[in-house]
């Protein structure tokens, strides 16, 4: 109760410092495998955003925009799990990848990594910060 | 506008905007579905005006189970000031009418004027919002951006310069808005047109919809301070 308390307390007495400074962005790749011991397959990445967005589709988002949401949520989980690892951070992350899976039923195994974006003298660079162990996906596929 | 009506418009806005995003939530797991269609039930009872404050006291605890089930808000900013809002109106509600009713309100519509000021304040001491870096930044490299097209933009830096600077000017000069009822009104339209195109370019609809339902606290502040 006290642990609960303590993340409500941010929200009611609010820093208000959005943006203040832009820090390192975490990309989701994932890899499906046959066996935990397999190498690393082809890393794909988690829901890579549309080329293009069209201006109705972009208002339309305003009153249903759920998996964006969700994502932004996994990229929040991404963000506490460099901070500060926790179970429940990566639990998230794995359930709500493997929830995106369910049409690409065979490989038994899913691992994920966290790429981290950032500018450097002018240049993107990419480091990767995190990877998953791997996990069945059938114990993933949670209601 | 008068307290009472104030408080109401906030709550039913506020209401349809955690049904807004409930209803998001219903679209797969259903082990969160329970708390959600609570959730729904409770915002219906709100929009109703039914049982209060009760309904709203109820989302308050509803909100410690979510933070407890997401450990912390499911997005960040918006989720916060939902949040604020929420406990604001609750604590407001339950109160006896008289001034720490007035209190409980008025921090939220301080809080408001806040989330500008401070979010203007903090950009304009770090000289990579002053040149444009950072935000050319959000449109290279960060989450935020909806498409990848857009990720052209940071390939302007003036015009990304000049939105840098419009940006922090409105939020530092948003609280002078306060000094008429015709300034705040044009001060919320060009808020609410801010947050409409994070909401676009950033997909951040629960910004909108979440500071929009908060206007009616700073309006009322406004007609009671000055």
């Amino acid at each position: 109760m006290i642990q609960t308390l303590k993340l409500l307390l941010p929200a009611l007495i609010p820093s208000w410092n959005f943006f203040d400074v832009i820090a390192d962005s975490p990309r989701i790749e994932y890899t499906l495998l046959n066996a935990p011991e397999d190498g690393d397959g082809a890393w794909l990445e988690f829901r890579p955003r549309p080329e293009r967005l069209p201006v109705p589709a972009m208002v339309g988002r305003l009153f249903w925009n759920a998996q964006w949401n969700e994502t932004l949520f996994i990229i929040s989980c991404a963000e506490r799990l460099m901070e500060t690892p926790t179970e429940h951070s990566q639990n998230e992350i794995f359930r709500r990848i493997a929830a995106d899976l369910t049409e690409q039923p065979g490989a038994a195994w899913l691992r994920f990594r966290i790429a981290l974006l950032s500018e450097r003298e002018g240049a993107i660079e990419r480091e990767i910060a995190f990877i998953s162990a791997a996990r069945p996906v059938a114990s993933l596929s949670l209601p | 506008m008068t307290l009472d009506a104030a408080i109401r418009l906030t709550e039913v806005l506020l209401a349809l905007a955690f049904l807004q995003q409930s209803l998001e939530h219903l679209r797969r797991f259903r082990g969160e579905h329970i708390l959600f269609v609570l959730r729904i039930v409770l915002c219906g009872l709100v929009i109703g005006g039914v049982l209060a404050p009760w309904p709203l006291v109820g989302l308050a605890l509803l909100s410690l189970v979510m933070l407890h089930r997401f450990q912390g808000p499911y997005n960040g900013g918006s989720d916060r000031m939902g949040l604020l809002a929420l406990w604001c109106l609750a604590l407001a509600q339950v109160m006896p009418a008289g001034p720490a009713r007035e209190i409980a309100f008025g921090y939220l519509g301080a809080q408001l004027v806040l989330s500008y000021f401070i979010a203007g304040w903090v950009k304009i001491l770090n000289p990579d919002w002053r040149s444009g870096r950072a935000l050319r930044q959000v449109f290279a490299f960060s989450t935020y951006p909806v498409s990848e097209s857009l990720r052209g933009w940071a390939q302007r830096p003036r015009v990304l310069t000049a939105m840098s600077w419009a940006v922090m000017l409105f939020e530092i000069a948003f609280p002078l808005t306060l000094i008429s009822q015709p300034t705040l009104m044009v001060g919320l339209g060009l808020a609410a047109a801010f947050h409409l195109a994070n909401a676009c370019l950033f997909g951040l609809n629960r910004f909108f919809w979440t500071w929009l339902a908060v206007y009616p606290a700073i309006v009322w502040l406004q007609g009671r301070v000055f």
